[in-house]
């Protein structure tokens, strides 16, 4: 905090002197702003990069990157303190906050948004292993990342665990125990027997109850009318995930709301019990690495269920997935106790069915008793001989188990139930302990993609690591994407955070343009779909149809299904995404990278909203353009430069104000032509304005309406202005940037653009509204400049007339070019709402100024 | 805490040692070197780590620089002592100029800062290969 105070300190000082700094020293502020900002997210970008799992890093470097960041964060915050003359506590109150976090993470103290003892499940993912253990960890990120059903429930985490067993002093005692079993005082069966005992008679303490309730009484109003039934399940430390733990801790089923507390008691004893004791210490497993917690989710009323290899283990199946289910509850089949059918699979989608076993003898099924607990009864006939799955819930599965194994990167045995609604419930799902055989001579991945045929290969920057082999489906508008096929491979122009809906179908996206730093990516990255941006090339290339096999580990798209890749990746010995470097760079990344403040005009975008440091420099940076805007238009006595007449043909009455480099140009010149402008915006929007031949000069006939509509706004305007017949615009610039301000005629068009070397830093926001005639008219040449900009890539606004356009993060020759249509646009739409009588009209001049404008982008492009 | 890995070594594959005190480093470097068609066993310590080079020859060692003990630079040093003919590459998140053409002077190969691409190191080793054959 001293640094702030200093800070604070040298701010009042300075606020009270009256003297603003000069213009030049603030935009050279501002320029550092923008520097620093682009500076952040590059650093995030690389950390996040670091996540796509084409790098080798340590926690060194974790350690490193987070302080670099906060650094700048800080020295960004102190930037904007100077360029606004404000102190900006709050948003100092937000950064420190975060630092903090960040600081706890680092030492291994977890940030938990809660460590109460008990969790709903929907508050539950892969990130919370600690606390809820591995099992429910799994089925928290299936429900909120993968997004497939599972019941709803809670969890007693590990905490509650910890406070039950103390509150017993159940944990010395067992310590006790073993003591005295290693000293041969007492044989190891009585020692369990001991402890399992006591555990079952303890009392547990209020707070874990009191935190049931609350979670019951959720549920019930949820489920209202409903009787709640719970499946109470282990899910300790470790439990399926490297050591499986399989069938050593108790599950009960069918438990009513008052019979939790029992059965929370038996699975937590269940620890204790001869053979799941003896497996941990036989493992090498410490006793303070024995921790407890309790899944409670309510029962499915399953009309069939069972469980689902995603690969058969099977030697002459190798490529083949494996379904047994049967009638009832699940654990018949599980255990092998009933009758089951079998269901083969192709791995490949759509997951055609190669063969099925339908027992005919399905005889009895186990189901619910309504006291409680489960019962085997006899299977009504009619279902005795048919089988237990349709061909749409064997493909439903067979897509969502392929999710989960996707997802994590190993084969998987999925527990799954069907309703008597015919919904679907993914009970559990752990690795499966068998890998794709990979032949020895064949453990080379060069060897074994040598005869695939390569479509491109290095293009663009891999977001996240992985294989994926499919069909491609190009989307080019959003309705596209009502029909994405499951399975395939979405392939874009753009990345784009909508494409987040179709993540839980896709097996990998491609785009043509986006960076690495967008939300998209951290999407992608949640969802571990294999994603490749900016490849330039993807949508020219590539067909909807296609069957592909991206490798976007190797940055590489193959023709057709290279089979051996994807078992590469699920034969590797460990899983990236399971590390804890990965996982602790993740928690980090949490507390930087998401933005929230996304939208500048909503209440929300303040400095107390930031939870992020993304956030913070968003806010910082949005502070910043408007304050340089306000300047260069409010505060034109700051201005330690001569304005100068743009010289042209055309009756611009254009001044340029030039603080830093923009002008090529004699200090004491009173004017300046096209070419001595060296403002790179600038130049290029005057470029595409004066020399396009877009400005129409000829005197645009005008039928009665409109000119009526024009002569009284002419009127108006007359009357309100004492300027109207000589225009005066106004352009600040620097090299790299410009304010454009220009009012031509009755509609006023503002270009703010900033253009570099680096694109991250380049952006150009535009802003048109008015017109001489009447609304319907001005609408839709407002409608068809947003289609033009739609075109050249800007995210467009529209809002009756009025037409507001940004882009951003292009390289400087795509900002250029763009820069130079925008010119001709407004060149070209100066009178165009005469003309558009009709909505027809709109398309007609949308492919006129596309065909007008295309010789010029040919010679820009040829030029750059 | 001698961590100590070994996979399938086949006769004529190249055989790489490599040494970081962060398992993470190993844990990755690993399985993508055996992949790539390499021998590969893998140390956390470098007490360890010499003892093994002290036994055996490798064809390639990569090493961290920054450890407890034995640091990378002596260790760098006792490998060239024992095999002059065994190239190092060291690997290290204080790259500095000086580290480097310390590196260098003690018969380094390469010097590779972290955090580095898998592409990366394996270019770097192809590139060695090429060398070492001739």
């Amino acid at each position: 905090m001293k640094r702030l105070n200093g800070l604070f300190d040298f701010l009042g000082r300075w606020r009270s002197s009256r003297d603003m700094l000069p213009f030049l020293v603030l935009f050279r502020k501002f320029r550092s702003i923008l520097e620093r900002n682009n500076k952040i997210l590059e650093l995030m970008s690389d950390m996040g990069d670091k996540l796509g799992g084409e790098y080798v890093f340590d926690r060194q470097y974790i350690k490193d990157a987070c302080e670099m960041a906060s650094d700048n964060v800080f020295k960004l915050i102190s930037d904007l303190c100077i360029l606004t003359k404000s102190d900006n506590v709050e948003l100092f109150v937000a950064f420190e906050r975060i630092q903090h976090e960040l600081h706890e993470e680092l030492s291994g103290r977890r940030v938990v948004p809660t460590v109460s003892p008990v969790i709903s499940i929907d508050n539950v993912n892969g990130d919370f292993k600690e606390e809820v253990g591995n099992k429910f960890a799994v089925i928290g990120d299936i429900k909120s990342f993968l997004g497939l059903p599972t019941p709803d429930g809670f969890v007693f985490t590990t905490k509650a665990f910890f406070d039950f067993m103390e509150y017993g002093g159940h944990l010395k005692y067992a310590q006790k125990l073993l003591a005295s079993w290693r000293n041969e005082e007492l044989p190891f069966d009585a020692i369990c027997d001991e402890i399992v005992k006591r555990i079952l008679s303890s009392p547990i303490p209020k707070d874990i109850i009191a935190g049931m309730n609350s979670a019951l009484k959720a549920i019930s109003k949820k489920h209202k009318g409903e009787e709640l039934m719970f499946a109470v399940r282990s899910s300790a430390w470790g439990e399926d995930s490297g050591f499986s733990f399989a069938g050593q801790y108790e599950s009960v089923l069918n438990v009513s709301k008052d019979g939790i507390p029992d059965a929370y008691r038996k699975v937590v004893a269940s620890a204790y019990t001869h053979e799941a004791w003896h497996y941990r210490l036989h493992r090498g497993f410490r006793e303070h690495e024995m921790a407890m917690a309790v899944g409670c989710q309510l029962m499915v009323s399953a009309v069939a269920s069972g469980a689902m290899y995603t690969y058969a283990p099977l030697p002459l199946e190798k490529e083949a997935m494996v379904i047994s289910s049967a009638w009832g509850l699940g654990p018949a089949v599980v255990q092998g106790t009933a009758e089951s059918d079998m269901f083969i699979l192709d791995r490949m989608p759509p997951h055609k069915v190669l063969s099925e076993e339908v027992d005919l003898h399905k005889d009895k099924m186990l189901v619910s008793d309504s006291s409680g607990g489960t019962v085997w009864k006899d299977t009504p006939e009619r279902l005795r001989r048919r089988s237990s799955l349709s061909p749409y819930q064997i493909e439903y599965l067979a897509q969502s188990a392929m999710n989960i194994e996707r997802y994590y990167k190993r084969p998987q045995d999925v527990e799954w139930a069907f309703d008597d609604k015919g919904e679907l419930y993914i009970l559990q799902a752990r690795p499966l302990n068998i890998r794709p055989e990979i032949p020895q001579a064949r453990t080379d991945v060069g060897l074994a993609t040598r005869s695939a045929e390569i479509i491109f290969s290095g293009k663009g920057t891999v977001v996240q690591q992985g294989v994926a082999s499919g069909k491609v489906y190009i989307a080019l508008k959003d309705d596209d994407l009502n029909d994405f096929p499951y399975g395939s491979i979405l392939v874009t122009r753009h990345t784009s955070p909508k494409y987040g809906r179709v993540m839980p179908r896709a097996h990998g996206i491609i785009t043509d343009i986006g960076s690495p730093t967008g939300h998209m990516a951290t999407l992608a990255r949640e969802y571990r779909i294999p994603a490749i941006v900016g490849t330039d090339v993807a949508t020219g290339l590539l067909e909807t149809g296609d069957e592909i096999t991206m490798d976007a580990t190797r940055n590489t798209i193959y023709r057709g299904s290279v089979k051996e890749l994807t078992r590469f990746e699920l034969a590797e010995q460990e899983v990236f995404e399971e590390t804890y470097e990965y996982r602790l760079l993740k928690r980090l990344l949490r507390k930087i990278y998401p933005l929230h403040l996304v939208d500048s005009r909503t209440r929300d975008f303040r400095p107390e909203k930031c939870l992020t440091f993304h956030d913070i420099t968003r806010y910082v940076h949005e502070k910043a353009v408007e304050k340089l805007i306000d300047l260069s238009e409010n505060y034109q006595k700051y201005h330690d430069r001569v304005p100068k007449r743009f010289k042209s043909k055309l009756p611009l009455g254009l001044m340029v104000i030039d603080i830093d480099g923009g002008l090529d140009a004699p200090q004491e010149a009173k004017t300046v032509a096209l070419e001595n402008i060296a403002s790179m915006p600038l130049k290029a929007l005057l470029e595409g304005l004066v020399n396009s031949g877009m400005w129409g000069t000829e005197p645009v006939s005008m039928d009665i309406g409109s000119f009526m509509s024009s002569l009284t706004r002419t009127l108006v305007s007359t009357h309100s202005s004492q300027n109207s017949s000589t225009e005066r615009n106004l352009a600040v610039v620097s090299r790299e940037y410009m304010n454009l301000n220009l009012k031509l005629g009755y509609h006023y068009t503002v270009v703010n653009a900033f253009i570099d070397d680096e694109p991250n830093d380049n952006y150009v926001f535009f802003r048109f509204m008015g017109g001489v005639t009447d609304f319907g008219r001005r609408s839709r040449r407002a409608r068809f400049i947003a289609g033009i900009l739609e075109h050249l890539d800007f995210l467009v606004e529209l809002h009756g007339d009025l037409v507001a356009g940004r882009l951003k993060k292009m390289s400087k020759e795509r900002m250029c070019s763009r820069t130079m249509i925008i010119g001709a646009l407004i060149g070209y739409t100066r009178q165009l709402d005469v003309e558009m009588a009709t909505d027809s009209h709109i398309a007609h001049f949308h492919s006129d100024f596309l065909e007008k404008v295309k010789p010029m982008m040919e010679a820009f492009n040829g030029r750059a | 805490m001698a961590e100590h890995n070994i996979s399938v070594s086949g006769s004529q594959k190249t055989r790489i040692l490599i040494l970081d005190d962060e398992a993470i480093v190993c844990k990755r470097l690993s399985p993508a070197f055996q992949k790539a068609g390499y021998s590969v066993e893998t140390f956390n310590d470098s007490a360890s780590a010499k003892a093994r080079i002290d036994t055996d020859r490798f064809d390639i060692v990569i090493t961290d620089l920054k450890m407890e003990g034995l640091d990378g630079m002596k260790f760098l040093e006792h490998v060239k002592e024992t095999w002059p003919e065994t190239s190092v590459i060291v690997i290290t998140g204080f790259a500095t100029p000086d580290t480097a053409k310390e590196s260098f002077r003690k018969g380094a190969f390469d010097f590779v800062a972290k955090p580095f691409k898998l592409g990366e190191i394996l270019d770097t080793v192809k590139r060695l290969e090429a060398k070492i054959k001739g």
